[in-house]
């Protein structure tokens, strides 16, 4: 038999392995007719403009469908956060708060996992 | 970091003021600097007043009154008890199988499926378990099939693995044409890799090499993620030939369904991929057994598939301890209509409808008085409040006269009308009938001429003799479950509501205020304050006056929008 062209379990170890403060927003219909695209674009264009080392990143849909445009953010020393119907004023409220200065926003918070 | 976090769940709206006591109490005690205040938008609490939540300790307080501030600063942040008469023992009612990865990974990325746990489920299938074994474990977990029939899934792969055939085929049915229904999409679109390696472990067990993912032609995201993941499988070595390494050859291609309602039927789909009219053949012969091009072919749902990586990957024993006696897992629910959260909800089998509208869904929309649940789309039924308590499984639903479906669930308040629910559920049916049956065809024009009479005023009691009459001949001679189940609105309100239909038909009136020849607006002088409000906002100019003379509705200009019923502050125009 021959071996096959991937190796999972290398895979699983490398992608968890990834550390780093990172932004996800939720990408799918659903999120994108509520403007999330808008959204992702306005975090690159503030990742940019500001130098930050974070990652951007897209996900699915994660249900709350009453809140969409969704995103989840990890950073050092904060929660995780999932905050809901941001748009481009919340996005830079986002950085300048809860990235650069570490607090968290007021009246966007729709769930928060404390490690 | 220590957080406070803050929600008014209902009724009063005093988030903001306990939310100042915290920061001003927090600061007199010199503590303001450690501590995080913050007011949530949600905190997946409803109804139970001011919820505090306190991190780190995961601390939760309910009812929370001004008074109580000073208390959880002495007794919670400063000692570090807890106090017994607020806490709140909450838990979240979700369970995430199907949707584990949806929101999590980016569903491009096929690593990032391979880093939750992702095509561990075949790998282990391919290196240690003969398909019997699979059969095994797909009884053990008890799965059945998500596309609303609920048939085991198990059953379905073991008939077809019986059949000795050169060629055997695997769909996966993503046509999701129930109006309302969107979770086969949000999977697609959130985790596309959990259905392909769900389709990869039953082509392995029923011995077929090809499979065909059909999607209707509306989703372009999903279709566009699917593909994707196809190319990302191919590459790693996932689709092909020697699969893993293991000797096994399977591959998938993705088929566009037209978005006719009735391809979603199984044997109108396999016709459909056979490039025929999209329409429902007799059967048995089962696709099983006979199915795309006289193979024998599995055709299941996107959410029964998307289970199937994690049972084989946990065990089947693992995913039977959720859910009901009969119904094993969870379902995945789109939850619409009249509810606060209008949400996509993964819970286990058995949960309550309560709990479903009012622990998840957040409760009714405006404090309006809820009515009932419509579960199935147009192929179920209602539930009425006073039957909340039931516990959602299967075998449940159909006692009711609804079905579970492929998983749309409307949630009904004071202001719908159950004549007019069913008249549009049917209109979906006969709108989307392929027409090849009679039943089917005239049986639903039929009913809907006698429904469109009774939500006009126009119908008499021996018409609902016929409804049932009509309804019953559907279920029994149609020939496929487009037809077979499309009275199930009408049977089900007509059981659960009949005094809705003897008020339309007796008395000519609709409560609900949607059949617009049965009912008016009219303004209750005594109560008018002459604001105008109602004369402003009436879009076609149907209410003359002035501040002096009070105001009137020209009955012949008014189209019934009820804008003036919902903006007046005093209650002054009746319906
Ligand atoms: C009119 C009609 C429409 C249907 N539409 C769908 C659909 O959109 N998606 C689906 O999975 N099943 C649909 N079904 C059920 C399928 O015929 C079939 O039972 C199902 O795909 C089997 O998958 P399961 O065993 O995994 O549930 C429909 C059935 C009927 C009668
Ligand atoms: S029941 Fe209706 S949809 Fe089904 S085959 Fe007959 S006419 Fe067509
Ligand atoms: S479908 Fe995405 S949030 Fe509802």
């Amino acid at each position: 038999m021959s071996s096959s062209k991937v190796n999972i379990d290398e895979i699983k170890k490398n992608i968890n392995k990834k550390s780093g403060d990172w932004i996800k927003v939720g990408m799918s219909t659903c999120g994108i007719a509520a403007g999330a695209d808008k959204v992702l674009e306005k975090f690159q264009e503030e990742k940019e403009r500001r130098n930050l080392d974070i990652r951007l990143e897209k996900c699915g849909c994660a249900g709350m469908c009453y809140a969409e445009p969704l995103v989840e953010i990890r950073v050092k020393g904060m929660p995780q956060v999932v905050y809901g119907k941001v748009d481009a004023k919340v996005v830079v409220e986002i950085i300048d708060r809860h990235v650069l200065r570490k607090q968290l926003l007021d009246d966007h918070i729709y769930n928060i996992k404390v490690q | 970091m220590k957080i406070i976090l803050i929600k008014d769940t209902g009724p009063t709206e005093k988030t903001k003021i306990i939310y100042d006591l915290f920061n001003a109490l927090l600061r007199d005690a010199g503590m303001h600097a450690d501590y995080q205040v913050v007011r949530a938008a949600d905190i997946g609490i409803y109804g139970k007043g001011v919820v505090v939540k306190i991190f780190p300790g995961d601390i939760v307080y309910q009812n929370v009154q001004e008074d109580d501030v000073n208390n959880i600063i002495d007794t919670t942040l400063k000692q570090n008890k807890p106090i017994k008469d607020l806490r709140l023992d909450f838990q979240n009612k979700q369970i995430r199988i199907v949707l584990r990865n949806c929101g999590v990974i980016d569903p491009e990325k096929i690593d990032d499926y391979i880093g939750q746990d992702g095509y561990q489920g075949i790998k282990k299938v391919l290196q240690k378990f003969d398909p019997e074994k699979v059969i095994d474990e797909m009884k053990t977990s008890g799965l059945r099939g998500r596309g609303g029939g609920g048939f085991p899934t198990w059953m379905k792969w073991n008939f077809a693995r019986g059949v000795e055939m050169d060629q055997k085929y695997i769909i996966c049915n993503a046509d999701e044409g129930d109006p309302g229904a969107y979770m086969d999409r949000s999977v697609l679109e959130g985790d596309p890799h959990s259905v392909l390696e769900g389709m990869m472990i039953a082509g392995y067990t029923v011995g077929a090499s090809k499979g065909y993912l059909y999607i209707r032609a509306e989703y372009p995201l999903a279709i566009e993620r699917c593909q994707k993941a196809i190319d990302q499988a191919r590459v790693y070595g996932f689709l092909g030939e020697n699969i893993l390494g293991c000797g096994f050859n399977f591959d998938l291609d993705i088929r566009l369904g037209a978005g006719a309602f009735v391809c979603g039927e199984e044997t109108a789909l396999i016709a459909s991929i056979e490039g025929k009219r999209g329409c429902p053949q007799p059967r048995p012969p089962y696709p099983s057994i006979k199915g795309l091009w006289g193979k024998p072919t599995v055709i299941n749902n996107v959410e029964t598939l998307a289970n199937v990586p994690v049972i084989l990957h946990k065990g089947g024993a693992w995913f039977s301890k959720i859910g009901s006696e009969t119904s094993k897992g969870t379902k995945v629910f789109a939850l619409t209509g009249k509810v606060q959260n209008s949400s996509l909800i993964e819970v286990p089998m058995g949960i309550t409808l309560r709990e479903i509208v009012f622990d998840i869904g957040g409760g009714v929309l405006d404090n309006k008085k809820i009515k009932a649940i419509q579960t199935g789309g147009p192929s179920g039924g209602v539930v009425p409040e006073d039957l909340f308590d039931t516990p959602v499984d299967y075998e449940n639903l159909l006692k009711l006269g609804s079905i579970m479906g492929s998983g749309g669930m409307i949630v009904m308040d004071e202001d719908d009308c159950m004549i007019d629910i069913s008249k549009f559920y049917l209109g979906f049916c006969v709108e989307e009938s392929c027409g090849k049956c009679a039943p089917c065809r005239i049986g639903g024009t039929q009913l809907l001429n006698i429904l469109t009479d009774i939500s006009e005023g126009k119908a008499t009691m021996s018409d609902l003799d016929r409804l049932t009459k009509i309804s019953s001949a559907m279920q029994k001679a149609s020939l496929c479950g487009l037809g077979q189940s499309a009275a199930n609105p009408v049977l089900s309100t007509l059981k659960f509501f009949k005094k809705e239909y003897h008020g339309h038909i007796v008395e000519k009136t609709c409560q609900a205020g949607k059949c617009s020849g049965l009912f008016k607006y009219e303004i209750i002088q005594k109560k008018c304050k002459r604001c105008g409000l109602c004369q402003r906002n009436c879009p076609v100019g149907a209410i003359p006056g002035d501040k002096d003379k009070g105001y009137l509705i020209e009955q012949e200009k008014c189209i019934r929008c009820g804008r003036c019923f919902d903006v007046c502050k005093f209650e002054a125009v009746a319906r």
